[in-house]
């Protein structure tokens, strides 16, 4: 027997009404791959993710879970993954122990092993200490760190993480992906991770770029870079040059702040740039391709335009009415 | 998976939810004052308050000493109230876990939403049966003495009550999104089914139902005879008081139809979720 891929999805749409939310997406994560998900708000990759873990149902397609038949037998795939979902979903009533030893009594696992599963792996998050405090008592990272712990303490062979860094500080994200890349040293893992911080996965064995609910592009990030990434000059120009310079470069970008990103096409590029604008700009710096350009070129636009906002502003609604109404 | 881990899964599941919900319930303050303060209202200042107006009322020529204080004839009622409150209540902690995500863990556990379902309701009924039980405390002040054997009929059929009645607030949280919704919708629910329940009055058993709708407006004595509640409470003061106005059967038969149709109920809704 051929050894199966971790997850093979093939053909997946998905329709909000009118909105094709998903069209016609497939790929394989390999086992033991560290897969990313990027893509602006709105992509489609919480849903796609959702689907996978199946609590969404897609309108056709296929989804395979360690070649089981997902969508068949959804109760018996759920076993072999964990999921960390965007939205907090720990009962702050509880302790953090009690939060852990819920999932482990949710999915079967006996007695003793839980007991040191939720010890280890508190261990490993670095949270021992607070194993009798209340959920609520909790920083944000924290949480996010005991959510990570739960999705483990079962016998998952596939971890999903939905934007597992989103509204973190630099220091927690650096931290969650640390217990990260412990994990996969430490068991047979699979890890698909979404996210719009693209710094975050060029450590990734793949990435899959989606955006409008299609893949775009799909490789490790060294091919990406190497197939799509260009080299950018990053301009801030003198007060009354920016019309003149977007007149003349049509797919160049104008930021809010008064930056113009232009896609370079090499060095001499440059040099021509600067003997007609040189006397007209403040500030210019040259970027190196990077997936932050692999991503504009893709789609036209940089995924930072529309990233943050939205998602932080359901967020801190949501801690609002969970004071409102305790 | 074979059978050892099956039943480990579903019975570990639906024990891990039970749990939960006790727990949350045994932390909220709130609702515990809620649960000891109604029957202290209802039993010692309604009850005792009343209880002078009730002996020996005349209807007309008819002259019908009843054989029970009111105290006695609402003690039953009140115990149903309280359940009734918690029971409902409890069905907030449906929307809790929508509002903030947990209900996702949940559903993305391996356990069938039947099992999820049953326990939650099994734990919210639970809470309730603990409230109605905290009224059986003031048993005395109603000059009641139980034996074992009517606390035994009377906790069953409590329990019963409990499971329909947080089954009923399940379906009813499943149509309302927001707190305060759910607030104003299950008072709207509790009170109506309470009070023509015929737990404050007697539809006096004495009297023929010609007479009955001369004293009592017509379209009262149908609601009184349409609630369900009131063959559920009628079958509490059987257990409790040893006085039933209406057929002993019709009791357990309501309050097991009542548990299975909101169940049922619950789980459409539920599953869909």
């Amino acid at each position: 027997m051929t050894e199966q891929p971790a997850i093979r999805i093939a053909g997946i749409s998905k329709r909000y009404g009118r909105t094709e939310a998903l069209k016609d997406v497939s790929f394989d994560v390999g086992r033991h791959e560290l897969f990313a998900l990027l893509g602006p708000n709105g992509a489609g990759k919480t849903t796609l993710l959702h689907i996978i873990c199946t609590i969404l149902r897609p309108d056709t397609g296929s989804v395979m879970v360690g070649g089981l038949d997902a969508l068949a037998h959804p109760t018996r795939s759920r076993r072999d993954i964990g999921v960390v979902f965007q939205e907090p979903s720990l009962d702050d009533r509880l302790t953090v122990y009690e939060n852990l030893n819920f999932h482990g009594l949710v999915y079967g696992v006996p007695g003793p092993l839980r007991r040191d599963r939720i010890a280890e792996l508190l261990e490993l998050v670095e949270l021992a200490q607070w194993r009798d405090k209340l959920v609520r008592t909790l920083s944000s990272g924290m949480k996010r760190r005991v959510e990570i712990a739960r999705a483990l303490i079962h016998t998952s062979k596939i971890l999903f993480l939905d934007e597992p860094t989103a509204g973190l500080d630099a220091q927690s994200r650096e931290r969650i992906w640390k217990y990260i890349n412990q994990l996969r040293a430490r068991r047979d893992l699979t890890v698909v991770v979404t996210t719009h911080y693209i710094e975050e996965v060029e450590g990734c064995d793949r990435v899959c770029i989606i955006d409008r609910g299609s893949i775009l592009a799909l490789d490790t990030p060294a091919a990406l870079k190497a197939a799509h990434g260009q080299q950018l000059l990053r301009i801030v120009p003198r007060d009354d040059a920016a019309a003149a310079i977007m007149a003349e470069y049509p797919d160049a970008t104008l930021r809010p702040d008064g930056e113009i990103v232009v896609q370079s096409s090499g060095d001499s590029f440059a040099e021509s740039f600067l003997s007609r604008h040189g006397p007209h700009i403040r500030r210019l710096s040259v970027e190196e391709p990077s997936l932050e350009s692999v991503f504009l070129s893709l789609t036209g636009r940089e995924i930072r335009d529309q990233a943050a906002g939205a998602r932080e502003r359901t967020l801190a609604f949501g801690r609002q009415g969970g004071e409102h109404t305790r | 998976m074979n059978v050892t881990e099956a039943i480990r899964l579903q019975a570990g599941g639906l024990y891990a939810i039970w749990f939960r919900e006790v727990k949350r319930a045994i932390r909220d303050r709130g609702q515990l004052i809620g649960g000891v303060s109604r029957p202290l209202l209802w039993v010692l200042v309604m009850g005792i308050g009343l209880n002078p107006y009730f002996r020996g009322e005349v209807y007309g020529e008819v002259r019908f000493v009843v054989p029970y204080t009111y105290l006695q004839f609402i003690f039953p009622a009140v115990i149903a109230l309280n359940i009734m409150y918690t029971s409902i209540q409890s069905a907030v902690s449906v929307i809790w876990d929508r509002q903030f995500g947990f209900l996702r863990e949940v559903l993305v556990s391996p356990l069938p939403r039947a099992t999820i379902l049953l326990g939650k309701i099994l734990g919210g009924a639970t809470v309730a049966l603990f409230h109605g039980c905290l009224v059986l405390l003031l048993a005395q002040f109603a000059d009641l003495s139980l034996s074992a054997g009517d606390i035994a009929r009377g906790l069953s059929l409590m329990a019963l009550m409990a499971f329909g009645l947080t089954s009923l607030g399940v379906v009813i949280a499943g149509r309302i999104r927001s707190f305060e919704g759910f607030g104003v919708f299950s008072n709207a629910v509790i009170l109506p089914l309470y009070f023509t329940s015929s737990s404050v009055f007697p539809l006096d058993p004495s009297l023929t139902s010609a007479q009955t709708s001369v004293i009592y407006p017509e379209w009262l004595t149908i609601l009184v005879r349409c609630n369900p509640m009131t063959y559920a409470v009628d079958a509490l003061r059987g257990a409790f008081i040893h006085f039933q106005q209406f057929d002993p059967r019709l009791g357990p038969a309501a309050l097991i139809a009542m548990a299975v149709v909101f169940f049922a109920l619950a789980l459409r809704g539920f599953a869909k979720a």
